[in-house]
């Protein structure tokens, strides 16, 4: 059920000291951005280039020996998972924008995956960062394919859903390249009548397809033909193994990403309750939205710091590798004020997204016709 | 976009060929973080320098000596002609900041020696003017732009058989530009074989007193070596600004001159009255803004916004809060924005200069060009943006 706002949302009063402490989190954060974050990102960029091209002649060098070709899938996938979520997702997102650097910065930096970037940013960073979890503006709230909360009517395709979860999670690359265009508007023809695109849907149509034509050159016939050069059935190792790479990636960001929002404690709301919220209030919502969980540190790179969901959607244009010290101090104010913070360990939160797909794949008793007494 | 149109076959495939491997348009662009290992400050998008010397002119006043970089890697920073200015790019706190400053030596010094000189006033409440003079050593590394600016002789004056006769208004700092002018006359009289007409040039320097004129002696010098050549400074201090009968004064054959005029923006509108008064045409008076705007954000009653690309110019109020985007808009702009609250960043847009406050931060903008949210940033005093 959607969190009923008015009555649990602690007063205006309260809600100000709030966003007072958090504001002062962030201006605290951002009087440290600076040359640490610049060398940082950009070491996490030469890592990511590295290992995108020794990965790629690895695989190759698996004509040789098959432990390279293991050793290239590793390293590709190592690859798109950072140029995914530490740098594309971090980057798109204006985080890095400062720099005034033209080949890390939210307005021209595409990544390495299906969506085109600049659909991404257009949906994502408005309605999805803006709308979080509220039912009927979220579009990534179960992506239109899954449902995962009551206050969407049971239908019996949703019978199969965790069938349709595992598809998700194994062709996400392009789930999120149609999500973003908002595919089902735009190809089937399901046209809301006061939907507002910000672009044509030709625009839109097209560079959909412009960045999935690059991309499948790229991994299923550039690199593969390059390799065939040396040996034809090479051709298909390599290609083998650019799938396998974007498979694991694939697997890797939705898992992430699902454990953000999808946990069995992240909360949904109405639209009307949102309606002229404070920043305060907006902060409350985004909390109560977001779910985090616990990890090394290689691991929180690994996830974009998407690991600290609620930073991010709390402070989602500060350079994310803060987020982990300013999570230290957003759990005291949520403490502080008695507002609820989902953390746990990547396990933990992943068992209860994994019972939250499953829970919803049944009607409620009422849906199932049972008698209301 | 126009690029895009005019860009060749070959090229255009090139480019598509290299975003689909790199997401990049570029292959060197993708590959840049890689090359800076082995070439510190090696960009896609300017040249690399080094600085060979810093000269102190006065108290607030240095001169850069700059050798652009040649070599494998290095691509062949383009010449410039006298009167052009250059971006440098610096990396300050992580962030690049850029400033234009005008080339105050000549090409025909630049063909002999291989430098340039940028002649810099410290701006006293600036960030980066002091900061570069403290910062960079001989030795150290930075990147400039190709020269670039309009505010140069034309061709058909430089190559004119009959001697062409200017007139040059300098303010403060202003005189760079010039000094590049004269250089470069003074360097090719000495060796050309005299295919064209010597200029005719009178220079009016005003500085703020008599204490500080940059380089005065060697213009005293230049003066004396080249009779073709006449200065005057001017202490406004003593004698006040620019009026017609400084021009009756000092150069009483100003009517028939070409004027240059270049320094600080109230100095240029005041010489621009006053040449239009004395019936100069308008085509016969050339003028450059010099240097970075001055930082009065609290005296300055009203700006004027530039949206270069669309050339609409809009005069605001200071007062008058609205932000760049709901201005862009009003003008029938159509600029790509979202959430209008500061948080989605798709109203980015290129800042060439000006100050901005940002409503979200509560901060002032740098001077400089760089990328600025326009829902949330509100023009102090005037601003160019790329829109």
């Amino acid at each position: 059920m959607t969190t009923n706002l008015a009555s649990n949302r602690p007063d205006a009063e309260t809600l100000k000291a709030f966003e007072n402490d958090l504001n002062s989190i962030r201006d605290q954060t951002m009087k440290k951005v600076g040359e640490k974050d610049a060398r940082y990102i950009r070491k996490v960029i030469r890592v990511q280039r590295s290992s995108d091209i020794v990965g790629r002649i690895s695989l190759v060098l698996g004509f040789f020996n098959p432990l390279f070709w293991l050793a290239g899938v590793a390293l590709l996938a190592l690859s798109k998972i950072l140029d995914n979520m530490e740098i594309g997702h971090n980057v798109m997102h204006g985080q890095y924008d400062w720099m005034n650097d033209p080949h890390i910065n939210s307005r021209k930096f595409d990544w390495d995956i299906w969506g085109d970037g600049a659909s991404w940013k257009r949906y994502h960073n408005h309605e999805h960062h803006t709308y979080t979890n509220i039912i009927g503006k979220d579009r990534d709230y179960g992506y239109g394919l899954l449902r995962l909360s009551d206050d969407i009517t049971w239908r019996p395709k949703n019978r199969f859903q965790f069938i349709t979860y595992t598809l998700l999670s194994s062709f996400f690359q392009f789930g999120i390249a149609y999500h973003e265009v908002a595919g089902e508007r735009i190809f089937a023809g399901k046209r809301k009548e006061n939907s507002i695109l910000p672009i044509s849907r030709e625009e839109l149509k097209h560079s959909f397809f412009a960045k999935i034509k690059k991309q499948v050159f790229k991994e299923y016939l550039f690199f593969p033909l390059l390799a065939a050069l040396i040996s034809w059935p090479m051709f298909f190792a390599v290609l083998a193994g650019n799938m396998l790479a974007e498979f694991i990636r694939n697997w890797w960001t939705a898992s992430v990403i699902f454990c953000g929002h999808f946990t069995e404690d992240a909360q949904t709301f109405d639209e009307a309750e949102c309606e002229n919220e404070s920043r305060g209030e907006w902060y409350y919502r985004q909390i109560l939205g977001s779910s985090n969980f616990e990890g090394s540190r290689g691991f929180h790179i690994l996830t974009g710091h998407l690991s600290c969901q609620i930073e991010h959607h709390l402070y989602p244009d500060v350079p994310a590798h803060h987020y982990l010290d300013m999570a230290k101090e957003v759990k005291v104010v949520c403490a502080k004020y008695g507002i609820p913070y989902n953390t746990g360990s990547f396990g933990q939160q992943y068992w209860t997204v994994v019972k939250r797909v499953v829970k919803y794949s049944f009607p409620t008793e009422e849906e199932q016709g049972l008698p209301a007494n | 976009m126009n690029a895009l149109i005019q860009a060749s076959l070959p090229q255009k495939g090139w480019t598509w060929f290299s975003q689909a491997l790199t997401q990049h348009s570029s292959f060197s662009g993708y590959l840049q973080p890689l090359i800076q290992m082995l070439v510190p400050l090696w960009t896609t998008d300017a040249y690399r320098a080094q600085i060979i010397e810093i000269r102190d002119e006065m108290a607030d006043m240095y001169t850069l000596v700059l050798k652009p970089q040649t070599g494998l890697i290095d691509r062949q920073w383009p010449t410039f002609v006298a009167g052009q200015f250059i971006e440098l790019m610096v990396e300050k706190d992580g962030a690049r900041t850029l400033r234009c400053f005008s080339i105050s030596s000549s090409p025909a010094y630049y063909d002999r020696t291989g430098f340039i000189e940028l002649s810099i006033r410290i701006q006293q409440q600036g960030r980066i003017t002091p900061w570069i003079r403290q910062q960079l050593a001989r030795g150290s590394l930075v990147n400039i732009s190709a020269a670039q600016g309009d505010f140069v002789l034309p061709e058909e004056m430089i190559y004119s058989q009959k001697p062409e006769k200017l007139l040059f208004i300098a303010g403060g700092s202003g005189i760079t530009p010039f000094r590049s002018m004269l250089q470069q006359q003074a360097l090719t009289q000495k060796t050309q074989n005299k295919q064209s007409a010597e200029l005719d040039i009178h220079l009016l320097y005003y500085s703020r007193n008599n204490q500080q004129i940059v380089f005065q002696q060697e213009f005293e010098q230049l003066q004396k070596e080249y009779p073709s050549i006449t200065i005057t400074f001017v202490d406004s201090e003593q004698d006040g600004f620019i009026c017609a009968e400084h021009l009756q004064a000092y150069c009483s054959d100003f009517l028939q001159r070409t004027a240059f005029i270049c320094g600080p923006s109230p100095m240029i509108q005041q010489t621009r009255k006053v040449l239009a008064e004395q019936g100069i045409e308008k085509e016969k008076i050339n003028f450059e803004f010099f240097g970075a705007a001055p930082i009065e954000i609290e005296n300055s009653e009203q700006g004027i916004v530039h949206f270069q690309a669309s050339e609409k110019i809009v005069i605001s109020k200071k007062d008058k809060t609205s932000t760049l985007l709901e201005q862009a808009e009003e003008q029938g702009l159509s600029p790509v924005s979202g959430c209008r609250i500061g948080v989605c960043h798709q109203c980015i847009c290129k800042k060439k200069s000006g100050v901005v406050f940002n409503t979200r931060t509560q901060t002032y903008s740098d001077t400089g060009s760089e990328e600025i949210q326009l829902c949330i940033s509100v023009a102090q005093g005037d601003v160019v943006l790329d829109l």
